[in-house]
């Protein structure tokens, strides 16, 4: 598993839009992907659950990836959080 | 008759006309008994397909649209209904209970913009529950003539198929402020009101309503001489929105010829890509905070000069940026300042500036640099002595000649000017003069520093009023030393755009007036229908007055 932090800089967080964005993303990753803020895990391929935990601006979040594109797929993830998701 | 007060329009205007009352047909779930869990689950995966259909049509260019396609096709939705399916549940009920859980995660939240997305939810919801039922989804049909809309709440899936053209306006029992048909309305100018609680079991299809979003008010079944004052009121409204658009792309020049700069006050870049719309001279106040509280370390002198450098591209004119401007009131994320008996009387402003070199240099810098690519200024903000305006600049003088070592552009005749909003810099102002090249007066802390009155204290609330004489003879001292000294004054407190203020600010020769985007247009209209010379003599005339109620008799 590769993981890696990373500071969410989106002014109104990671909200219907950019949440929605995020998730087509994931979902066209193969590997197992979880972000985690504080105590939360959410599974960002479901928009659901990436609004439901709630990531503000300024949040610092962990990404977690599992499986044999781990690697690249890290990096799709954190190059999408980082591009500010279409805002 | 009934009349009902509203606060807070959600989009300004003025309705008169029928009501008609949108009645969502109840989509609860049947309780019929589930069949084979394969077949539940094949029904509730062709509801989906069909309405994910629906919405890839209506997603195109619509980001609201193609957010609910998401929400549609979501995978945990999909997983819960499933397992409710094979947990015995029918397609209906296992949509609803899934559903649930998910918006009073929503509700829970407390963010108010996370809050209302449980209406985007439950807009999904009840697509998929229609096709479920084999129902039609809400229309608008029942619609003939031109109607003011009343609903419990309006979500996007409704507008989309809603003929705009016969809405006068909005009335909605829930919503706030920046739910879907709030910013829906003020983007095609139609007014509404949210919020309005009971409104529903009040109103009824055919009645006659007033919908005042002016002054936050709805009268029901009006008499003959309410509608007739609303319509003159409503003529009245409309008018003036059609001088104000008429004149806010044109100079600020009294009837007489006095010329004076209209600029805007921003916070973001957002805001000036706004306010460059309005007709604006220039930006008469950025304020730079956001960059050090939407962050999580004290903005790098990189991360504000892209900043800056965007600003000044975005604007024209002038782009006066205040240096940091924040104290003990204000909590910052990545630092903890002690705290203050009196914040406003505490270390902020430009005493932090001064105390933390490096983080000042970094802004200096940063704005130096930027200055390269447009007309930026710099502003320092609380200034109470000679000294520390002397040091603000001889530090700005270092950040040049490292910049001429480094062989980096910056405009070496920046412009730079000061906030004068303490007494002390009130007393001090001639001298004051000698060192910058303009004054902005910042008439929310002038007034509350000169009068000892806090302004957020509700017992003395009263108290705190710019018309006080005090705080025009300060302000009138303010305008008069910068002209002797050659240097223009404006004004970028909320002061500046009191309609009774401007005629006589003007008449005491103020330079520029600095306001909030959405005022630029009426502060516009203001000066324009004015005589220079008549305003003279109204400012001459409230130098006498010694009383805020002789001021406010004279600028009647």
């Amino acid at each position: 598993m590769v993981s890696q932090n990373i500071v969410v800089k989106n002014k109104s967080g990671l909200h219907l839009r950019p949440a929605g964005l995020l998730s087509q993303i994931a979902q066209k990753c193969q590997s197992e992907i979880t972000l985690v803020k504080g105590e939360k895990r959410v599974n960002p391929k479901s928009v659901l659950y990436l609004m439901a935990a709630g990531i503000m601006c300024g949040d610092e979040i962990t990404v977690e990836c599992e499986g044999s594109t781990e690697v690249e797929d890290l990096q799709t993830i954190l190059d999408a959080i980082n591009s500010g998701l279409g805002e | 008759m009934k009349i009902r007060n509203v606060e807070r329009p959600a989009s300004r205007g003025i309705a008169i006309g029928k009501a008609y009352v949108v009645e969502k047909q109840e989509l609860i779930a049947s309780g019929y008994t589930a069949g084979n869990p394969q077949e539940e689950i094949k029904k509730y995966e062709d509801a989906v397909n069909a309405v994910a259909d629906s919405l890839e049509t209506l997603a195109g260019d619509n980001p609201i649209f193609a957010a609910h396609l998401e929400l549609v096709r979501d995978m945990a939705l999909a997983e819960g209904v499933k397992t409710r399916i094979l947990g015995g549940s029918n397609a209906e009920q296992a949509l609803s209970d899934t559903i649930d859980e998910f918006r009073m995660i929503f509700e829970m939240m407390d963010d108010e913009y996370m809050r209302e997305r449980a209406a985007d939810i439950q807009d999904i919801r009840n697509r998929l529950m229609c096709r479920l039922k084999g129902m039609e989804e809400t229309s608008f049909d029942g619609i003939q003539e031109e109607v003011i809309l009343i609903a419990r709440d309006l979500a996007p899936s409704d507008t989309a198929k809603l003929d705009l053209n016969l809405v006068l306006g909005f009335i909605t029992q829930e919503g706030g402020v920046t739910s879907h048909v709030s910013i829906m309305a003020r983007n095609v100018g139609l007014p509404a009101l949210v919020g309005v609680e009971q409104i529903m079991e009040e109103v009824a299809t055919g009645d006659e309503v007033i919908l005042d979003a002016v002054e936050g008010a709805i009268v029901l079944n009006p008499d003959g001489e309410t509608r007739a004052q609303y319509r003159e009121k409503q003529e009245k409204f409309r008018k003036r929105e059609q001088e104000l658009e008429s004149v806010s792309h044109l100079p600020a020049v009294s009837e007489d010829g006095h010329k004076v700069q209209v600029c805007a006050n921003v916070g973001s870049l957002d805001d000036i890509s706004l306010a460059v719309t309005k007709g604006i001279d220039g930006i008469g106040l950025f304020r730079s905070e956001f960059l050090y509280m939407d962050n999580t370390h004290f903005p790098t002198e990189e991360e504000q000069y892209e900043v800056y450098k965007k600003a000044a591209r975005l604007c024209e004119g002038e782009v006066i940026i205040r240096t940091l401007d924040i104290g003990g009131d204000k909590a910052l994320p990545y630092y903890t300042f002690d705290k203050e008996e009196n914040p406003f009387l505490g270390w902020r402003a430009i005493r932090i500036s001064l105390d933390l070199r490096d983080v000042f240099k970094a802004q200096l810098r940063a704005l130096l640099r930027a200055s390269a690519y447009g007309k930026l200024c710099i502003m320092y903000p609380m200034i109470i002595s000679l000294e520390e305006l002397q040091e603000a600049n001889q530090i700005l003088t270092e950040c040049k000649e490292e910049l001429i070592r480094e062989g980096k552009a910056f405009n070496p005749d920046i412009r730079v000017g000061m906030m004068i909003e303490t007494p002390a810099a009130v007393l001090n102002v001639r001298r004051l003069a000698k060192e910058v090249d303009f004054f902005s007066i910042g008439t929310n802390d002038l007034t509350q520093y000169l009068l000892a009155v806090d302004r957020g204290n509700q017992k003395i609330a009263k108290m705190y009023d710019s018309f006080h004489p005090a705080v025009l003879t300060a302000i009138r001292q303010i305008i008069d030393a910068g002209h002797e000294a050659g240097i223009p004054v404006g004004m970028c407190g909320e002061f500046a755009s009191d309609e009774k203020a401007v005629q006589m600010l003007l008449g005491m020769g103020l330079d520029e007036f600095s306001v909030n985007a959405g005022a630029v247009a009426g502060v516009k209209y203001r000066i324009r229908s004015s005589s220079y010379r008549e305003c003279t003599k109204l400012a001459d005339d409230i130098r006498e007055l010694y009383t805020i109620k002789e001021v406010m008799e004279r600028l009647q």
